[in-house]
């Protein structure tokens, strides 16, 4: 039968064998993978499980790619996870990517290749199981407590091994079913309370990475929980107190009672005797307490007290505790806590606080004497101010804040040898707002006052404010230049102003070459002939003033500008040394010739300027030339004698002023300046179509007022002008040369020459022409004599004539531009 | 404590029950067995000179203290009965010069002193209030 047995399925076999062998080998069945696990992200394995080998040895080769990637890598590791393992190190894991994985069977037939595996490495996290150390279970109080330690999971790197796990820790008693999870956080152990005494527990722990999966749970470790049957632990003694220094009782704490209700007692011993005593009284001041009441209260000795603890394990007794009553008095803090506010006359009221010492505290037989203190803040405020008392129970307060609410409370100690007492409780005080009336009536004086003061100010103010501003804050004076009238500029007129400065001429006027100078001349002699002026031709004009620039040595300027006479002037006239007035009637007389004399600005304007005190130069017309041409001549004269005569009311006529000592001086010095008032006669008259007149006035003597010209210092160079194209020539009359003129050509057409720029050679006087005409040309003046005398004359002119203008001493207001007067000006002080 | 066998009430009721002349023997008697140790202790710190400056002072302050208070306390009772007084003071003289006395350590000495100096206030007090007690008491 056996062997019929043996033989069937033998045969069976064969028959499968063949078949199998019939079928013949195939190519491999699809592995599969079946999962990839990262221990800590930095390195991970995967998994498969193979196919169907095919009958035939199969070789599995895992390859993967990367993401993005498109290379193919084949696995770097077979052996390290085991069998049908494949273990990527750190070098081939990147956390970031995503591996597609795949594995193929191969053998002798073919191949076949599983599906892929997308593997990212921070998806398949999960380390290890941790290892449990130790389990202990503790009694404490009465208390049990297991504890659990653990260590992390091993790695096969352990360098690598700095990775923070969360752990979980679950128990159950052994025979339960239901876990209890505890998470435990990174700790790497716990202590478990709660737990049942006598009964066996089963731990297990597990742990995770911040991301990724929970490990599997640890093995099993488990652990008996005892019954927790011990003696009590030591008990301690706190305190003990005595209120009132009769009596006094004692504070104990327990210590565990080890599973057992414990029973304590308190024994005690007095100093030199043996007895042991027990408490008298465990109820009266509370659990854990013992009362000692007065009988067995004794003073000055020493008690020896401990505390026993008992239950049926054993016992425990706690150390002695040494005591002597007379030291730990602590009273009861003070009663009956009152204030009073007391108002004595005449006098700030003020707060009295009473208070009465503890009921229990026998102050009244001295056995127990107190100190108090107290402290009290106000309500808002945070720090309390303490005050030490003494013995009394009174206290007076004088210095709170009425209005404010106060808090105050007390507390008191034995005098010797004791503690404080508890705080009183809180009594509040309210200080009332002590409204005097006195304090009233002064801050109504105060106050009415103040405003009385307010309106008068306010008042004095409003009449007399700008006084009283000039007062206090004086205007600020403003630059006072001489010669610059700040009306004249506000008016703006420059032709005033410039004349004010003393700026002869500016702006040049159109018509100046229209206006045919004559000049006045004035001899001693009486010979005074008045330079016909050209004017037939001309018509008459309203002399204007041509200031000229050059004479714009205003005053003192035209001191000094020599002018220039013509020649005919100059020789046939010896200078009269005294102004007359005769001359002038001798004008008039010579007038009806065809002479006419320009009256130096016998404009108004000229008047005006001269009121305006400005030095003008004026020029005079100049005596006719030769060629009987109406000529120009300008010759600079100060104004100042302009002045001189404007100012003086009385003088009617342009004179000359002629300094007296000198007659055979060739020096003219004619100062003519007309009144408007007086000489619109005249003026017509005198009118040429010059418009220039130089006034050419010096004079020597400081008091004298009238113009009277120093002849002898006196010398002047008229510029005479010559209509025509031919250069103006420049007539220089010399001091000594009576009747010498010379005559210089100056270049440019009708140039007027009315400052002198240099001397040169003591003999040349180089005339600068007046700029602001816009002559170029400068003349020279030959052989002037006296040059010197000349710079001279004209300074002295210039003093002169500052000395004669009474007042008006415009010195240096003119633009002069050869000479500096203010050079002279110290000579005048 | 050297005055340790001096019958001496520990506790209110006693005292207060004391007549007043026992009392003022009592403190005495305190006072006087104190005066020895207190010279004694007093020359032993000069010569070794191990506490700082003040304790030293203090020390030679409170013998005076003592001395002070029982002269002062003799002047006031004094009237009352000079032979007991001077039964009292020979006693305690007695006592002063004992053995024990001399034989105290140093902690021992300040022990028993602090305690008989608080047993003299308390006594000192209680016969204020008896005597005067309008007085704060």
């Amino acid at each position: 039968m056996k062997q019929k047995l043996i033989s069937s399925v033998q045969i069976i076999l064969l028959l499968a064998l063949t078949t199998v062998g019939l079928t013949g080998q195939s190519y491999p069945g699809k592995p599969k993978i079946i999962r990839c696990r990262s221990l800590e992200k930095e390195t991970f394995s995967c998994w498969w499980k193979p196919g169907s080998d095919g009958g035939l040895p199969t070789n599995y080769t895992l390859f993967y790619t990367k993401d993005s990637e498109e290379k193919t890598y084949e696995c770097p590791d077979y052996q390290t996870s085991g069998p049908n393992s494949c273990y990527f190190d750190k070098n081939h894991t990147n956390p970031w990517t995503t591996y597609n994985i795949t594995v193929m069977a191969t053998n002798e037939i073919g191949s076949n290749t599983s599906d892929p595996q997308y593997v990212d490495v921070t998806s398949i996290v999960q380390p290890d199981a941790p290892v449990i150390v130790s389990l202990e279970a503790k009694t404490s109080a009465s208390i049990m407590s297991l504890w659990a330690k653990w260590s992390p999971p091993p790695l096969a790197d352990v360098s690598s091994n700095s990775h923070v796990y969360h752990y979980e820790l679950r128990l159950k008693p052994k025979e339960k079913e239901e876990w209890e999870t505890i998470s435990v956080g990174v700790q790497t152990q716990y202590k478990v309370i709660r737990l049942h005494a006598g009964v066996k527990y089963v731990v297990q722990v597990r742990c995770m990475l911040d991301l990724g999966e929970w490990s599997e749970w640890s093995s099993e470790k488990c652990i008996q929980i005892p019954n927790g049957q011990s003696p009590p632990e030591k008990p301690t003694i706190i305190k003990c107190r005595s209120p009132e220094k009769e009596t006094f009782t004692c504070w104990w704490k327990p210590g565990s009672d080890g599973g057992y209700p414990t029973n304590y007692t308190l024994l005690y011993s007095k100093e030199g005797e043996e007895q042991i005593y027990e408490c008298p009284d465990y109820r009266t001041a509370g659990p854990n307490s013992c009362y000692f009441d007065k009988k067995h209260t004794s003073f000055w000795t020493i008690y020896n007290i401990t505390v026993r603890a008992t239950n049926e394990m054993g016992s425990n007794i706690s150390d002695p505790h040494y005591v002597d009553v007379t030291y730990i008095v602590q009273p009861d803090p003070p009663v009956n806590v009152t204030l009073e506010l007391k108002k004595p006359i005449n006098r700030k009221p003020y707060l009295v606080l009473t208070w009465s010492p503890p009921p229990l505290a026998d102050v009244r037989s001295g056995w127990l004497t107190l100190e108090y203190e107290l402290r009290l803040k106000p309500e808002e405020g945070e720090e309390w101010e303490t005050i030490f008392v003494g013995q009394q129970t009174q206290y007076k307060m004088f210095s709170l804040n009425p209005g404010k609410k106060y808090i105050v409370q007390i507390h008191c100690k034995p005098d010797h040898h004791g503690s404080w007492s508890e705080w009183s409780s809180e009594k509040y005080i309210q200080i009332p707002t002590d409204f005097r009336a006195k304090d009233m009536v002064v801050w109504i004086v105060v106050g009415v006052l103040s405003s009385l003061i307010c309106l008068i100010m306010s008042w004095t103010m409003v009449l007399k404010g700008y006084r009283m501003i000039a007062f206090i804050l004086p205007p600020v004076p403003g630059p006072k230049i001489k010669g610059i009238d700040t009306h004249l500029l506000e008016r703006g007129k420059s032709e005033e102003l410039l004349s004010a400065l003393g700026c002869h001429g500016f702006p040049p006027t159109s018509d100046c070459e229209e206006l045919l100078i004559e000049y006045l001349e004035v001899e001693d002699s009486e010979d005074q002939q008045l330079m016909p002026s050209h004017e037939n031709g001309h018509p008459t004009k309203n002399a204007k003033m041509i200031r000229k620039e050059t004479d714009s040595d205003s005053g003192r300027g035209s001191c000094d500008s020599p002018s220039l006479l013509s020649d005919k002037c100059r020789e046939t006239r010896a200078l009269p040394s005294t102004v007359q007035t005769q001359d002038v009637r001798e004008v008039q007389e010579n007038k009806g010739g065809k002479r006419s004399w320009e009256t130096q600005g016998i404009a108004s304007e000229q008047k005006t300027l001269l009121n305006n005190e400005s030095t003008k130069s004026s020029t005079w017309p100049a005596a006719p030339l030769p060629n009987n041409q109406p000529s120009m001549f300008a010759y600079h004269s100060t104004v100042d004698a302009h002045k001189i005569i404007l100012s003086t009311p009385n003088v009617n006529i342009a004179s000359v002023l002629m300094g007296n000592e000198e007659k055979h001086q060739s020096q003219y010095h004619i100062t003519e300046t007309v009144h408007d008032n007086t000489e619109e006669r005249r003026e017509d008259n005198l009118h040429s179509k010059t418009d220039q007149t130089t006034v050419l006035v010096k004079q020597n003597r400081p008091n004298d007022k009238s113009p009277f010209l120093n002849p002898k210092l006196m010398d002047y160079v008229e510029v005479h002008k010559v209509r025509q194209d031919e250069e103006p020539a420049v007539l220089l009359k010399h001091k000594e040369n009576s009747g010498k003129t010379e005559k210089y050509t100056v270049t440019g057409n009708s140039k007027e020459y009315t400052k002198v720029s240099t001397v040169v050679d003591h003999n040349i006087l180089v005339l600068m022409p007046d700029s602001r005409t816009q002559h170029t040309s400068v003349s020279q003046e030959p052989a002037v004599q006296t040059p010197e005398n000349l710079h001279q004359g004209q300074a002295e002119k210039n003093m002169s004539y500052c000395l004669t203008v009474p007042g008006e001493c415009k010195s240096e207001t003119s633009g002069s531009e050869y000479m500096d007067p203010s050079s002279f000006m110290p000579s005048f002080k | 404590c050297h005055t340790s066998g001096m019958l001496t009430p520990n506790g209110k009721e006693y005292a207060q029950k004391i007549p007043r002349e026992e009392l003022t023997h009592l403190i005495l008697k305190l006072l006087q067995a104190w005066k020895e140790p207190l010279s004694h202790f007093n020359q032993y710190i000069e010569h070794h000179q191990e506490l700082p400056d003040d304790s030293l002072s203090k020390a030679k302050q409170i013998s005076n203290m003592v001395h002070e208070l029982k002269t002062g306390v003799e002047k006031s009772m004094g009237i009352i009965s000079n032979a007991l007084n001077g039964m009292a003071s020979s006693e305690a003289a007695g006592l002063s010069i004992s053995n024990e006395a001399n034989m105290m350590s140093d902690s021992d000495f300040i022990h028993c002193f602090r305690r008989d100096s608080n047993k003299v206030q308390s006594y000192l007090k209680i016969l204020k209030c008896r005597i005067m007690p309008e007085n704060s008491c």
